[in-house]
């Protein structure tokens, strides 16, 4: 019997779906450190993690991160 | 029992943000993601901030701001920083700026925009 049509969008939906998810939890796995400052007008630049100033923002960065706290909801 | 006639439900509208307390408390409720930040003003000095010390926000607030505006020598708009412990923010707009810590992964577009919206309400 000929699957209904519907069927046959949603499941191409579903495919997609599981793709995506699948791209978005490779792309987080890989992801590394980075620092970006934003400038007015809509520039930015990378700051390299090797460079005085990346160390200085990650070094702030740790800072921040231990005055905030842990995280709010468990298991993040 | 006669059934009542019940309307769609209307959330209820928030009314401008009247503090820097008030901009903290927002930003926590409208990001779960969001596990502190504080608004500073343009000395350095804490106007708000989470957590029961607000004071301790001070110095490594003051230390990320310097560090964002040493990078290239120019004032930064915004910063971003995205470590393997949290993702930090910190948002210039006017005469305030916003730093924030959130969770990895966070919508860092979204984060910055809600940072910008509660400055840009305070001014």
């Amino acid at each position: 019997m000929p699957a209904k049509p519907h069927r046959l969008l949603l499941d191409r939906v579903s495919g997609y779906a599981d793709e995506a998810a699948a791209y978005l939890r490779r792309r987080r796995h890989m992801r590394k450190p980075f620092a970006r400052v934003y400038y007015p007008q809509g520039r930015s630049s990378d700051i390299p993690s090797e460079d005085e100033a990346g160390k200085a923002l990650f070094r702030a960065a740790a800072h921040v991160i231990e005055i905030a706290g842990p995280p709010r909801r468990p298991g993040r | 029992m006669t059934p009542t006639e019940t309307g769609p439900e209307v959330a209820e509208e928030r009314g401008p943000l009247k503090s820097p307390e008030e901009a903290v408390a927002y930003l926590k409720e409208i990001s779960p993601e969001l596990r502190g930040c504080a608004i500073i003003d343009p000395n350095g000095h804490v106007l708000a901030a989470t957590g029961e010390d607000s004071e301790s926000w001070t110095d490594p607030a003051r230390e990320l701001v310097a560090a964002a505006d040493a990078a290239t020598g120019e004032p930064a708009a915004h910063v971003h920083v995205a470590t393997g412990d949290g993702e930090v923010f910190a948002v210039r707009y006017g005469k305030l700026t916003a730093v924030a810590v959130a969770e990895r992964f966070v919508l860092s577009s979204l984060m910055a925009f809600d940072l910008r919206a509660v400055l840009r309400e305070l001014r």
